[in-house]
């Protein structure tokens, strides 16, 4: 039985407790919040008795195997340096790290201390991007991936996150290196890095949507551009929108023999296969072919809904299970650490070329990036 | 000025002074020639309102607009300085369960605490609501009032915004009692007026794209927002209450059909499809045992308690109000449902 303990009972712990509530083997033992009264609400809802005020405190004496971490980003270094020094294996949300060194630190720590490791990049484990991987690793591509896309957008209507955050340059996310796109692109740029070599050159452009300057955002972006390109000639396209509609949540892979659509948002996978038709049959045939694909995902995610396979948050519980399974058996992570740094340094330069300060970055330690 | 009042020479905070209610507060204060009155607003708060209410009362000097977050202590210390009477109506309307109730208790807990060390802690008014009782095991049409039992199971109502209020009413009996901060606590039922064009729950749900109208005969927990505003004020005032909870209604309740059909009469629209309350509560039922069965695929959105708590239909009472705050609701139903039918005039939207 797996002991596990949540550090930051904000809005995002709920979610990893009903995650955790689908795994077997495994208990909840402790909460912590700075905010004591954050710890008992969550402890109350979700009957959990041991609540704590103090990281250290809770360390000492939940005796936990695992901690997740899901408090605002400032703190992650610190307290997952913590629960690493404590013996504990880690689940830090995401953003990882503020900046790339403080991911490498963490990472060189856990590997001294022969500990786990995980980042909450959980939309790389919904059952689609699953699907994908398998057809990747299958050569449906017909090679490596030449070019990636990836679409990621953040709907501004939410009030009481976006009114609060541009009302006070205090703000926990104004005051992070990339604003708001330090909180909200992780996800999109790490299903890139899964696909890119460790070199990466990153060209970036940020600007302001014309919606948010009518709420009155002044000195917040919430557009990004990025491209990409590896040693290996792969390139990339990153998009972050608030305006696009309807917004994107896509990831799509281009091969040397066919190409994948990856649809976060309606649950899809679409396999776009290259033919050769005659004449006007390329009017008639592919649309259909691509019709059928549709129809597939469709029934699919029916089928999968009335089997109970699928419901909300599933990739957060798929990287949960494999992460735990990762400590049980002492197997690599399920998100190679590779890719978790390679996430963070593409963030670093985005939010370097993005005018914004950056923290200056300490010499990064070598580091064995193979998987 | 105010017939009666906790302390003389007070000082008065209205906390979410630029909502809804809030502005309303502000301008029967400002009516009453309230002097030194202070309005704590968000940085990002739409202020339109609430400076037209200042403007009209040519109150610009009497009154003290602060700016900040109630999640911030500071903030808090600034806002509670040398306040007398807190009237506290910022509340978190989040759907999540932390963010309502970091913004209804956190910042309740750093208001009284303020309060207490930088204010002269005469009343704190804590404005919560209906949502905080359960009527799952009261008949149909039975009498709900103040003594009536409170939601137990908040999580299983899946309902965020009442969890935070409940919590945020232990709270303040909590400081009330162990640290001596008078309190009264009002409990709004369905606050409607101008500035609020949304339909209230209790009527059904547009989740599936077109009106469910649920049940029909079950009478409306309703409050013109000025009638409400008045007894908030007057529970700030009024000697002798501390320690007390009240229900805040208005005299002659409209059915669920009643306030709907003068709605749909007014904005032109007529879809809405008819629900009786048993069918309502049956499915419900289902999906709740769905979302259990399932650890919550479909979140339990629809479930027995919330049903019961929108639309099964209780009457209701103001006589408490009436008895010991002296408070009449001074705009009759009528008048109300005017006022608040005309923001849907094609002259005024
Ligand atoms: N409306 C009803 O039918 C009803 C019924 C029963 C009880 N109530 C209660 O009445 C009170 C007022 O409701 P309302 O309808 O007037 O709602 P509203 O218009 O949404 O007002 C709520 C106010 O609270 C402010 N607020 C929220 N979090 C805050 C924070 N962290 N710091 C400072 N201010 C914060 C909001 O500021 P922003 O403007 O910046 O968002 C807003 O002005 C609430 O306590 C509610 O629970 C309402």
């Amino acid at each position: 039985m797996l002991r596990i303990a949540i550090i930051g009972c904000g809005k995002i712990a709920d979610q990893h407790l009903l995650a955790i509530q689908r795994l077997a083997d495994c208990e909840v033992v402790a909460l912590c919040d700075r905010e004591t009264l954050m710890a008992r609400q969550l402890g109350e809802r979700f009957r959990i008795a041991n609540v704590f005020g103090d990281a250290t405190e809770m360390l000492g004496s939940a005796r936990a195997d695992v901690v997740h971490i899901t408090t605002p980003p400032q703190s992650h270094f610190t307290l997952a340096r913590q629960c690493l020094e404590a013996g504990c294996h880690v689940y830090l949300e995401k953003p990882f790290t503020v900046t790339a060194a403080e991911a490498a630190q963490l990472v060189n720590l856990a590997a001294n201390r022969h500990l786990h490791l995980t980042a909450g990049h959980n939309y790389q484990f919904t059952p689609e991007m699953c699907r994908m991987r398998e057809l990747v690793a299958g050569g449906f591509l017909g090679g490596r991936p030449l070019h990636l896309e990836s679409h990621w957008s953040y709907d501004l209507g939410d009030a009481s996150y976006v009114g609060p955050m541009l009302g006070s340059r205090q703000h926990w996310v104004r005051q992070l290196p990339g604003q708001l796109f330090h909180n909200l692109i992780s996800h999109g740029i790490a299903r890139m890095a899964e696909f890119l070599d460790d070199e990466v050159e990153v060209v970036a452009r940020a600007f302001q949507s014309q919606h948010l300057r009518q709420l009155g955002g002044a000195e917040v972006k919430d557009e990004l551009r990025v491209l990409l390109r590896d040693r290996l000639g792969t390139t990339g396209f990153f998009c972050f929108s608030t305006q696009l509609r309807p917004g994107p949540n896509q990831f799509r892979l281009f091969g040397p023999t066919n190409s994948l659509v990856v649809d976060l948002i309606s649950g899809s996978l679409i396999r776009c296969r290259s033919g050769n038709y005659k004449s006007y049959l390329t009017y008639f045939v592919p649309p259909l072919r691509s019709a059928g694909e549709h129809l597939r995902n469709s029934l699919r995610n029916v089928r999968d809904f009335l089997s109970g396979r699928l419901y909300q948050d599933s990739g957060m519980k798929q990287l949960i299970e494999l992460f735990y399974q990762a400590i049980r058996a002492n197997r690599p992570p399920p998100i190679p650490l590779r890719e978790i740094l390679l996430t963070a340094r593409i963030m670093d330069e985005i939010f370097g070329q993005m005018g914004a300060a950056t923290p200056p970055r300490p010499a990064e330690p070598q580091l064995n990036l193979s998987r | 000025m105010p017939a009666s009042s906790v302390i003389p020479d007070h000082r008065c905070l209205v906390t979410g002074a630029s909502g809804f209610i809030g502005v309303q507060v502000v301008e029967v204060l400002l009516k009453q020639g309230e002097a030194n009155l202070r309005c704590f607003v968000r940085p990002s708060s739409r202020m339109k309102r609430l400076q037209e209410v200042i403007h009209r009362y040519d109150a610009e000097n009497r009154v003290d607009i602060v700016a900040g977050d109630l999640l911030s202590r500071d903030d808090c210390r600034k806002a509670a300085a040398d306040t007398t009477v807190v009237y506290h109506l910022a509340a978190g309307f989040d759907k999540s369960f932390a963010g309502a109730f970091m913004n209804s208790v956190l910042t309740t807990r750093n208001l009284l605490e303020a309060f207490r060390e930088v204010g002269r802690p005469g009343r704190f008014v804590n404005v919560s609501s209906f949502a905080v009782y359960s009527n799952l095991n009261l008949p149909r049409g039975a009498l709900l009032d103040e003594a009536s039992p409170l939601e137990d199971s908040p999580q299983e109502r899946y309902d965020a915004y009442a969890f935070g209020k409940l919590k945020q009413e232990e709270l303040v009996r909590d400081y009330g009692q162990k640290q001596g901060v008078p309190f009264v606590i009002l409990r709004p039922g369905t606050v409607f007026g101008p500035g609020k064009r949304d339909l209230t729950g209790r009527i059904g749900v547009d989740t599936f794209g077109f009106l469910l109208h649920v049940g029909g005969r079950n009478q409306l927990p309703l409050t013109y927002v000025e009638n409400c505003a008045e007894a908030i004020v007057l529970a700030g005032l009024k000697p002798g209450v501390d320690g007390e909870t009240f229900n805040v209604v208005d005299d002659d309740l409209l059915t669920s059909k009643q306030f709907l059909k003068a709605w749909k009469r007014r904005t032109g629209r007529r879809f809405s499809v008819r629900l009786p309350y048993f069918l309502a509560y049956g499915l419900c039922a289902l999906w709740e045992d769905w979302s259990k069965r399932r650890k919550g695929q479909l979140p339990p959105a629809f479930n027995r308690r919330r049903c019961a708590a929108e639309w099964k239909g209780n009457r209701f009472t103001n006589r408490k109000l009436k008895e010991r705050l002296g408070w009449q609701p001074r705009v009759g139903m009528d008048e109300a449902m005017e006022a608040f039918l005309s923001q849907f005039d094609p002259a005024t939207s």
